[in-house]
């Protein structure tokens, strides 16, 4: 069917209008950056996350680990879309932090069909397969979780790391089990904790609070920032965790509880 | 007991079946190694993947106590590749010999015939075929492999060759020591023919280098490891196959040989990835190839192929995303191990611990979107965690009463004030699926959070009152 260059031109340009608002620009696996659905976030970041780098996320505090991979998992939800993604996890991250579990991750809004799980023995073939994954131009995302600071993941591995990720536009998020900062080529680095989440009674959606520590993005309003925000798996963005509450705690959340059903809340 | 000797024990008067004594009676300087069944396989084992050099249809002949003593070759269609039989005899017993084996060889049209003779004559025969029968005629009877107390008996009857028993009229022989030993017979006159039972699996597309001069420099292997890869690739195209596990089999000439083997995650032909393949496979050993003194023969099979039709690129060359996957999933798996690139499956089953497994990537994507339906992805706060402990950790909880939620607990030796419980959610242990074990507790599980907003997903073993009086407590997993 012949389409006329003007039917063609107008299409553009519709186009063009809805990615400014970063809602359609986020959908495209093409784009640059990815909003985080967060305004005063991605405002901060010069419209979103570039999806040719790597970010750092690291917890608080040990306890905040699962709040960090929680953090994590929403970026990654937000890059990969409805692409595959690579979770490269070192042998000694599964026995201490606990291995990744399927119901968990359709629960949290990823579809665990889209995942590909790869255990390298040390960090020395975990560098390897993530760089091997970054240039693979089909994938969504890479998450590389190390075990402590291994000593190869340096300057140059990193740079290596990030030169990959700039030629293929697959981002490399770094989940961090504690240790120092790492060197060098990253965009951005994350400290994660965990944040109170809604409801007096019951358990609402999770919530963290965030910290910026570094902001390389182009175009960058600051360079730091604390927000606190909650992830909503079902719109997949994060929001502002003080303006929604729209949440009661009356849901009723005895569904896949085969058992009673009880609250409880401890009297402070 | 002496169970086997060389040469010159031999000339000095010896046999087998001879009791140490007598031996070192007849000669006193006999020197003697005591018989090691597993050296003695494994050597043998060796022997036979070292004789693949010849024909991919290799395989042991053993004794009845499944003791090997010896390696079976199938040359049919092989021999004319080294200049005929005897050639290949002699170059067979020379490369032996030069190993430090002292070898009987013997080429029959039976198995059988083959084994009998290089049983029982001292020299390189080659039976040609159709005058087995006669051949074999001289042969003792000790040569059919029968229990030593049947050839006491034959000998009884005065039958102590094939030729005395091959005259014998069949029907009674058959009544007194049963057909076995006709079937034997037959065999070992070339009248039946029993097939060698291969040591591995003969794959169906071989290529093959042999060098004059062996070779060992890295940069020459790379280049015949691409030439053979380009050879496959015309055989398996001609088939429309492609293969799914590669086999690279490296003979060095002083008689050690080494496998190594690579699997796809779909049908591949194309040379120079199968040659990428291979070297990183090469890159990735821990312990190295070692050339020795180079090696003579290299060889590429495909134990597995399937179909693959001609291979069609995108319009703009490319290939596409699914293709880009499949490569990474190869690459990854050559460099780590097929089993640690991984994909998630969904079993149906309400035991956390056992209602997904890890499948190897590589197993192609066989996993369902709809296996995950079991568990919902509405927007409503996650009930199952993102992280799971596995095994579940023991902690200490504080409850206010025993069949309740937690109120404080203390995992990795932190204290956690619990601020909001949510449970408790029982999941029984599925006796159906038990039979003859004894029950674990039942499971009540609670979604706790802290004063600092992170949550845990604990669990109560047992019942209180019910199945245990003094139920434990454990962590199982760490929501996001």
């Amino acid at each position: 069917m012949p389409v006329a260059s003007s039917d063609l031109q107008s299409l553009r340009q519709s186009i063009s209008k809805i990615g400014r608002d970063g809602s359609l620009r986020a959908m495209d696996p093409a784009a640059k950056t990815t909003a985080t659905g967060h305004q005063s976030i991605d405002q901060a970041l010069g419209g979103g996350l570039a999806r040719d780098a790597l970010h750092e996320v690291s917890p608080q505090s040990p306890s905040d680990l699962a709040a960090a991979t929680g953090f994590a998992l929403g970026l990654i939800g937000r890059f990969a879309q409805e692409r595959d993604w690579v979770w490269i996890g070192e042998e000694m991250t599964r026995h201490e932090g606990g291995r990744v579990y399927g119901p968990g991750l359709k629960n949290f809004g990823l579809d665990p069909v889209r995942l590909l799980l790869v255990a390298p023995r040390g960090a020395e073939d975990g560098l390897k397969a993530a760089e091997d994954a970054l240039r693979c131009a089909a994938l969504g995302a890479v998450l590389f979780e190390p075990w402590g600071h291994p000593k190869q993941l340096d300057l140059v591995a990193l740079r290596r790391l990030a030169l990959a990720a700039e030629e293929s536009r697959v981002p490399l998020i770094i989940l961090r089990h504690g240790g120092q900062n790492l060197p060098g080529s990253l965009r951005t680095r994350w400290r994660v904790a965990a944040a109170p989440s809604e409801g007096r009674e019951t358990m609402g959606h999770p919530r963290f609070t965030l910290t910026l520590l570094l902001n390389r993005q182009k175009g960058a309003r600051s360079a730091s920032g604390i927000w606190t925000v909650e992830w909503s798996h079902g719109e997949r963005l994060f929001r502002p965790a003080d303006s929604v509450d729209h949440f009661s705690a009356s849901i009723d959340r005895s569904i896949a509880s085969s058992g009673s059903f009880h609250t409880y809340e401890k009297s402070a | 007991m002496i169970v086997a000797l060389d040469r010159s024990a031999l000339a000095a008067g010896l046999s087998k079946g001879m009791t140490l004594a007598t031996a070192r009676a007849l000669c006193p300087s006999l020197e003697v190694a005591e018989r090691d069944h597993v050296a003695d396989r494994l050597l043998i084992e060796q022997i036979a993947s070292w004789m693949e050099r010849y024909t991919p249809c290799v395989g042991l002949i053993e004794t009845e106590d499944k003791t090997p003593e010896g390696v079976a070759l199938d040359i049919t269609g092989a021999a004319h590749l080294l200049g005929g039989e005897d050639a290949l005899l002699h170059d067979c017993l020379t490369r032996l010999r030069a190993q430090g084996f002292d070898a009987t060889t013997a080429i029959a049209g039976t198995l059988e015939c083959a084994a009998a003779f290089a049983r029982f004559k001292d020299e390189a025969i080659i039976i040609p075929r159709n005058t087995e029968p006669d051949a074999a005629a001289s042969l003792p009877i000790a040569a059919l492999g029968l229990p030593s107390s049947e050839v006491i008996a034959l000998a009884r009857l005065g039958l102590k060759t094939i030729d005395d028993l091959a005259s014998r009229p069949r029907a009674p022989l058959a009544a007194r020591f049963g057909r076995d030993l006709l079937a034997r017979l037959d065999a070992v006159r070339g009248v039946i023919e029993t097939p060698i039972t291969p040591r591995r699996f003969i794959p169906t597309f071989i290529t093959e280098r042999r060098f004059a001069e062996p070779i060992g420099h890295e940069d020459d292997i790379h280049r015949t490891i691409l030439t053979l890869s380009a050879d496959l690739a015309r055989l398996l195209e001609k088939q429309g196959q492609g293969g799914r596990r590669f086999e690279l089999g490296f003979f060095r000439a002083d008689g050690a040989m080494r496998r190594l083997g690579i699997e796809t995650a779909r049908p591949l032909r194309d040379p120079k990835i199968i040659m990428r393949l291979f070297r990183d496979r090469l890159n990735a050993l821990a312990d190295p190839l070692d050339p020795g003194f180079g090696f003579d023969v290299i060889r590429l099979s495909v134990p597995m192929a399937e179909a693959l039709d001609a291979y069609e690129p995108d319009f703009d060359g490319r290939m596409d995303l699914a293709e880009d996957l499949a490569a990474l999933i190869e690459k990854l798996g050559v460099r780590l191990h097929p089993s640690r690139v991984m994909r998630l499956h969904a079993e149906d089953t309400h035991i956390p611990e056992r209602a997904m497994r890890y499948l190897p990537a590589q197993d192609g994507n066989a996993a369902l979107a709809t296996e995950w339906d079991l568990w919902s992805d509405a927007d409503l706060p996650p009930l199952r965690p993102i992280r799971l402990l596995d095994p579940p950790e023991p902690v200490e909880v504080i409850a206010e009463v025993p069949d309740g939620p937690p109120i404080r607990f203390r995992w990795r030796r932190v204290f956690h004030v619990v601020v909001k419980a949510e449970g408790p959610e029982r999941l029984a242990p599925e006796w159906w699926r038990m039979t003859g074990q004894a029950l674990p507790p039942t499971r009540d599980y609670y979604r706790v959070e802290n004063e600092q907003g992170a949550r845990f997903w604990l669990f109560r073993g047992g019942l209180y009152e019910r199945e245990t009086n003094d139920p434990r407590w454990f962590v199982h997993g760490l929501f996001g």
